[in-house]
């Protein structure tokens, strides 16, 4: 029977002479072991990083992807023109639906908007091609709610009122819409 | 009485294990074990139908698909601004490279320029979401070792990036920011100061990591030697990456044929030459250390500067431009009624409308993103990810839609070396290496 000795771990590479270390591990692992828990330790006392998220609620950011909204004209009319161009870029099928027509002298009238935000991904595709700049989102991010059907938002619920809108656009540096 | 010895089986194509052959003082039987799909150190689902004996592993055969979402063929349903937030899903620890690569790739086709400002935050981009990715495979794999702490401080550090992603894009991990010829929107204002601000502590964290893991006996034992492979392995199987890098090889994709001015900046290429798990250790945290020295260079030499200034300066531009194109509209009046014009606002029509330097702008041609219909043609392109090399090609026929789309994920051929490395290894090894190829199985089954 014949003896075989892997030249290291199991495989047949060969290590570099001198790789694996040979001279005594106890003192450098006690060093390196005692340095390491110094590392720990100094983390003791230091400001906390978490956040006492819900009791204090973050900060969001002005581009932050959240809940979709409409925006209205400064006197609270709707903006949208039906132009639906955020339907036709989102990337998931007939999550905007739009119901529109027209009027006496052609301007669009909005009859139903929604926006199904259960399946909405937030990757705010919708926001960029809008025209008028009238979907936007919103820095909303809690939209759980108990039932799927309570997450498709109508016009209604999506729409915002004149000042807010206006105070949107001016956190945006956007130029009003009268 | 004669030791049995435990036959491997041959796997053909495979040079480091042939022959080879282990002592053992016990015979046991062979047992099938499944690892996974539901498994805290698979970092996904990955399910590993593993033949043990003992502790020793005979065969490995990984099963994936478990998260197939066939991205692939969703490009073909949808128009090329459609597809682009989907891509953030496949690879979500580093999406700014696939968005990158799908950009560059259309770019070929419709042969868009790119501003030399939209190329520059495209790499702090691309090398802060290096960082990233590396903190969180740093995190992982040493909790798969055993070690909690680090895992808390990679994370304290990758949220702070994490919050700069934020500002700029709007997402902390679905960026959806590159756009066919350049970026979603200009930085905001400070957000430069703001990186620079982060970049400035990450040394010191750095060596925190290092202080705790990199001479640790335990990481010594767990990594040192195990896992080897070479690069007549990563040619055969496919490995790029630092993987590869850990082997000895300089290949980085960056340096052989830099992209979005990468020609621009002086950094090194960190190498290791055993190619064990501890080499790639070295490797990553060396690389984050290089990726900071990037994104010092980029910020210091961002063309135009802060979005403060560039504003500025086009504000000025803006009432120059205006006063022109109101001089030549009173010209045209004029001559319409049949006046003679106000001389000034002749000689003021006559000059050309003053345009922001065009390596200051975030957008080379704007596209309408809604009709955008590249030429029919075909690009490849490929970066360099946190993973190893990324690879886009593109078919566009002439229609809004992709013909197709093919995606080359660097976790799905750094994964096919792992049966290979774990037969007639330990099992305990198993995390030491599986964690060491940093695989993210969304990308592996995209
Ligand atoms: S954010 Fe994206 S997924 Fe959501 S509605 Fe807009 S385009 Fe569709
Ligand atoms: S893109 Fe804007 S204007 Fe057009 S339908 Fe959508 S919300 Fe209305």
């Amino acid at each position: 029977m014949t003896e075989s000795k892997p030249t290291d771990k199991h495989t047949s590479i060969p290590l570099p002479e001198g790789y694996l270390p040979t001279e005594n591990k106890v003192l450098s692992a006690v060093t390196e072991i005692a340095k390491g828990m110094a590392t720990v330790i100094s983390h003791v006392g230091r400001e906390p990083v978490t956040e006492e998220y819900p009791e204090v609620m973050p900060e969001m950011t002005n581009r932050f992807h959240g809940r979709l909204s409409l925006l209205a004209k400064s006197d609270g009319t709707d903006l949208c023109i039906g132009c639906k161009a955020c339907a036709k870029v989102c990337p998931c099928d007939d999550l905007i639906q739009i119901e529109m027509h027209r009027d006496g002298d052609k301007k669009p009238v909005i009859d139903q908007f929604t926006i199904d935000m259960g399946r909405c991904i937030f990757c705010g595709n919708c926001t960029e091609v809008c025209p008028v700049d009238c979907i936007k989102m919103l820095p909303d991010f809690e939209l759980a709610d108990y039932s799927r059907e309570a997450l498709v938002l109508d016009k209604f619920d999506l729409t915002l009122k004149g000042n807010e809108s206006d105070e949107w656009r001016a956190a945006h540096d956007l130029v009003p819409t009268v | 009485m004669a030791i049995p010895q435990l036959e491997l089986p041959e796997k053909p194509g495979f040079s480091s294990l042939q022959g080879v052959t282990f002592d053992q003082g016990l015979s046991t039987e062979d047992m099938v074990i499944n690892i996974g799909p539901q498994h805290p150190s698979t970092h996904g689902v990955l399910r590993l139908v593993t033949t043990i004996n003992g502790e020793i592993v005979k065969d490995m055969e990984p099963v994936i698909g478990y998260l197939h979402r066939s991205k692939e063929k969703m490009a073909e349903g949808r128009s090329y601004f459609q597809y682009q937030p989907t891509i953030d899903r496949v690879e979500y620890l580093s999406s700014f490279f696939d968005h990158y690569a799908y950009v560059t790739a259309l770019e070929g086709i419709a042969n868009l320029k790119v501003p030399k400002r939209v190329q520059y935050i495209r790499v702090i981009c691309m090398e802060l979401n290096r960082i990233t990715s590396h903190l969180l495979w740093f995190g992982t794999f040493l909790l798969d070792l055993g070690a909690t702490s680090p895992f808390f401080y990679a994370f304290r550090d990758r949220e702070a990036i994490f919050d700069l992603f934020e500002e700029l894009t709007g997402a902390r991990m679905m960026y959806n920011y590159f756009r066919f010829g350049g970026v979603n929107a200009d930085m905001p204002v400070g957000w430069l100061d703001q990186v620079r601000g982060v970049i400035n502590e990450l040394p010191a964290r750095f060596d925190e990591y290092e202080a705790i893991a990199t001479k640790n006996p335990i990481i010594l034992d767990r990594c040192l030697g195990v896992g080897l492979f070479n690069l007549q392995d990563c040619l055969d199987y496919g490995v790029t990456g630092p993987a590869m890098r850990a082997c000895g090889v300089d290949n980085d994709l960056r340096k052989t044929q830099p992209y979005s001015s990468y020609e621009d900046f002086t950094f090194d290429v960190p190498t290791e030459s055993v190619g064990d798990v501890y080499a790639r250790y070295k490797v990553r945290m060396a690389e984050m250390r290089e990726s900071l020295k990037i994104i010092h260079q980029a910020l210091d030499n961002m063309p135009g500067g802060d979005t403060a200034e560039v504003k500025k300066i086009q504000a000025e531009v803006d009432v120059v431009a205006n006063e022109i194109k109101e001089a030549q509209k009173r010209v045209a009046l004029a001559k319409k009624q049949e006046q003679e014009p106000v001389a000034a606002d002749v000689t003021l029509a006559e000059k050309t409308i003053p345009v922001i330097n065009a390596d200051w702008q975030t957008y080379g041609q704007k596209v309408n993103l809604m009709t955008f219909k590249p030429p029919a043609g075909e690009a490849y392109s490929q970066v360099e990810s946190p993973r190893g090399l990324l690879g886009c090609y593109v078919i566009s026929d002439g229609t809004p839609k992709a013909y197709r789309v093919k995606w080359r994920g660097a976790s799905f051929s750094n994964l096919t070396i792992l049966p290979s490395l774990m037969i007639g290894n330990l099992y305990p090894d198993l995390m030491a290496i599986f964690g060491s190829l940093d695989i993210i199985l969304p990308e592996v089954d995209r």
